[in-house]
């Protein structure tokens, strides 16, 4: 069955093949176990558990020791994802707007300074760029996911 | 005598404290804000009540609703825990006035100590070594910056701006270059006026290089004041510890005895009653300056917990209780490791996330406790503090003891909501860490360009493929089932109806 992916940014196509109730990957095999757990087992013979779970589109997956947030995109979607804008990271209010439109940043330059779980945090530019638009003034109040500044690079 | 204790805090703690009122046959209040219903601490306690209210301010700091439940309910005495009003020298009087025991040290020792200027001033009279630096006597903003700018002439770069009723890293800046200072002073300002509501600042010398070792204190109504050795707490991210140890790495007896009587020495200055912890910059050459103390039990305190044996907060139920302390003559054995679990992102300059715990699934074996206020579930909110648990890790020796937190943090699985647990993995392997050569600028100085998940991309293919067999195999819907009443064979209540013959 295949499948398709975006996993740090990038599309990854998968497709396993289920026999009986074993799934294969070239040389990896993989078995859904009782209470939901993969076994995987490598080609060495080593056999090791993934746990997943899926929220939203995207499927968390802890495999020895780390986690990874893959999300299942629909096969031919459009990548859309470089549009450049900085988004908040959780809900809170803005407390100072260091830039405007049309200015030229830096990469790491501070565009604004947004206050969240009582904490200061500073949102800085990715990379160089324009400024195209700054969507929020001083003392706004932001949801997450909001986008705080577009920039083109 | 204590009957009855309200535990005035949430979560963790919470759990923490009302586990052992449980232990001592004590009668329980839980009280929790409407968006901390059905959470772990409220099923532990003998009674929960719910605060009305929607904001913190409304509810676990509203000090008139929080005694009127006490009063109601009977409770003879009130744990603040840690953070909330804990160090609101005002809500300890407001209960020790309404006749209910405060467990904690008296009003005026919390007062001396929260306002850190003040504290200063104490321990230099007390004799207890100060960081060099100088305090602020100004509310006035701009008479304020005119202050700390000619104050920093003398104080010398870099240095570390500080608000007077700081804490937990708010309302702290380090100041390396001059021309960043009046920036820096405004929002270090600005935040504490918004945590506090007090937004004096003074300056301190920042000493690069230097451990933060602290002193865990016990002290009871029959004049005894013990210390109970060190912890480590030296690794720490935007001024928030995230891996403590005891004991140090670097600790002889001589400067353990040293520090110790240093940090009697402080609490017996402002008659301290209870567990309390005396905090300590520790420089390269063996020297130690006093830089806080905190009137409270510590996040940190199970570390201290399992290398000396001694329940602080059992002591504490009995010290309020008019008690003498149970324990004995000290000694301290093996060594633990206490790593907070932060629902944050450490590849992303550490900012808070928020989401649900889809599986949160801990480690299990011998030598591991795990402190914690959360489940499988539920959702991790920014409501409130983004700490999820405390792993804490025992072994007979360092070495052991990383060998062992590095499986345990192996097998913690925590998906839907992203944590910090991969790079306290990582931090395990790290080779100051290993080697105990770890000091505050650990994180800036290992990642100064932030920290990266590093992995083989087999590690990631596996991944991958379990992805895709789980969406092949509909498997998140098999999870959802697999709870539920009509599942597999495994089910209890399935086994509840079967017939024996």
């Amino acid at each position: 069955m295949q499948n398709e992916f975006k996993v740090g940014g990038e599309k990854v196509e998968v497709t396993v093949a289920k026999n009986d109730e074993i799934w294969s990957l070239g040389e990896y095999s993989g078995r859904i176990v009782g209470d939901g757990r993969i076994l995987i087992t490598a080609a060495d013979g080593q056999a090791r558990f993934a746990h997943s779970a899926k929220v939203g589109d995207t499927w968390w997956v802890h495999f020895d020791g780390h986690i990874f947030c893959i999300e299942k995109t629909e096969p031919g979607s459009t990548d859309n994802d470089s549009d450049g804008g900085m988004v908040a990271p959780m809900p809170g209010k803005i407390l100072d707007v260091k830039i405007a439109n049309g200015d030229n940043v830096a990469a790491g330059q501070l565009l604004l300074i947004m206050e969240a779980m009582k904490m200061e945090h500073r949102i800085v530019a990715p990379s160089d760029g324009v400024i195209k638009q700054v969507n929020f003034a001083v003392g706004d109040q932001v949801q997450q996911g909001d986008v705080l500044v577009e920039m083109s690079e | 005598m204590i009957n009855t204790v309200l535990v005035a805090n949430r979560g963790e703690i919470a759990c923490r404290i009302l586990r052992a009122c449980n232990e001592a046959g004590l009668n329980s209040i839980a009280i929790y804000a409407p968006n901390d219903a059905g959470t772990l601490f409220t099923e532990l306690a003998s009674r929960s009540v719910r605060l009305e209210g929607e904001t913190i301010a409304d509810t676990y700091l509203n000090q008139q609703q929080i005694l009127a439940i006490a009063v109601e309910y009977g409770a003879d005495a009130i744990h603040p825990g840690f953070g909330f009003l804990s160090e609101r020298a005002d809500f300890a009087q407001a209960v020790i006035d309404a006749g209910i025991n405060w467990i904690g040290p008296a009003p005026q020792a919390i007062e001396m100590m929260g306002d850190k200027m003040t504290a200063r001033m104490t321990m230099k009279a007390a004799g207890v070594p100060v960081i060099p630096g100088e305090e602020i006597d100004s509310d006035d903003e701009a008479e304020m910056v005119a202050a700390i700018v000619e104050s920093s002439q003398r104080v010398g770069y870099p240095l570390l701006l500080k608000a007077s009723s700081g804490g937990g890293g708010k309302g702290m800046r380090k100041v390396e270059d001059p021309d960043e200072l009046v920036e820096a002073i405004m929002s270090a300002r600005r935040e504490a006026i918004t945590a506090f509501g007090d937004g004096r600042v003074y300056v301190e010398r920042l000493l690069t290089g230097s451990k933060h070792v602290e002193i865990q204190i016990l002290a009871d109504k029959h004049g005894r004041t013990i210390h109970l050795g060190e912890r480590e707490c030296s690794v720490q991210r935007r001024h928030q510890k995230v891996f403590e140890e005891s004991p140090c790495p670097v600790m002889t007896e001589g400067l353990r005895s040293r520090m110790g009587e240093a940090a009697v020495l402080a609490a017996k200055a402002v008659d301290y009653v209870g567990a309390g912890t005396v905090e300590f910059l520790l420089a390269a050459n063996g020297e130690f300056f006093f830089l806080e103390m905190n009137t409270r039990i510590q996040v940190e305190h199970p570390v201290t917990e399992m290398v000396t044996g001694v329940d602080l907060v059992r002591e504490q139920l009995r010290i309020a209780a008019g008690e003498p302390m149970s324990c004995g003559e000290l000694m301290m054995r093996g060594h633990s490791i206490e790593v907070r679990l932060y629902a944050e992102d450490a590849s992303n300059n550490f900012l808070p996330a928020i989401g649900p715990l889809a599986i949160f699934r801990a480690p299990q074996g011998p030598g591991i406790r795990l402190d914690t206020g959360v489940r499988e579930g539920d959702l991790v909110t920014p409501n409130y503090d983004p700490m999820l648990a405390k792993l804490i890790v025992w072994a007979p020796s360092r070495s052991e003891a990383l060998q062992r937190m590095r499986r345990a943090l192996d097998e913690f699985v925590v998906l839907g909501t992203t944590t910090n647990i991969r790079f306290l993995r990582e931090l395990c392997d790290n080779r100051d860490v290993v080697s105990g050569r770890t000091d505050t600028m650990l994180i800036e100085r290992v990642w100064p360009d932030g920290w990266h998940p590093d992995y083989e991309e087999t590690t990631l293919d596996a991944a991958l493929m379990a992805a895709a067999i789980s969406e092949s195999a509909g498997l998140h819907r098999a999870v959802v089932a697999q709870a539920g009443i009509e599942s597999g064979p495994t089910s209890p209540f399935q086994t509840l109806n079967r017939r024996y013959p």
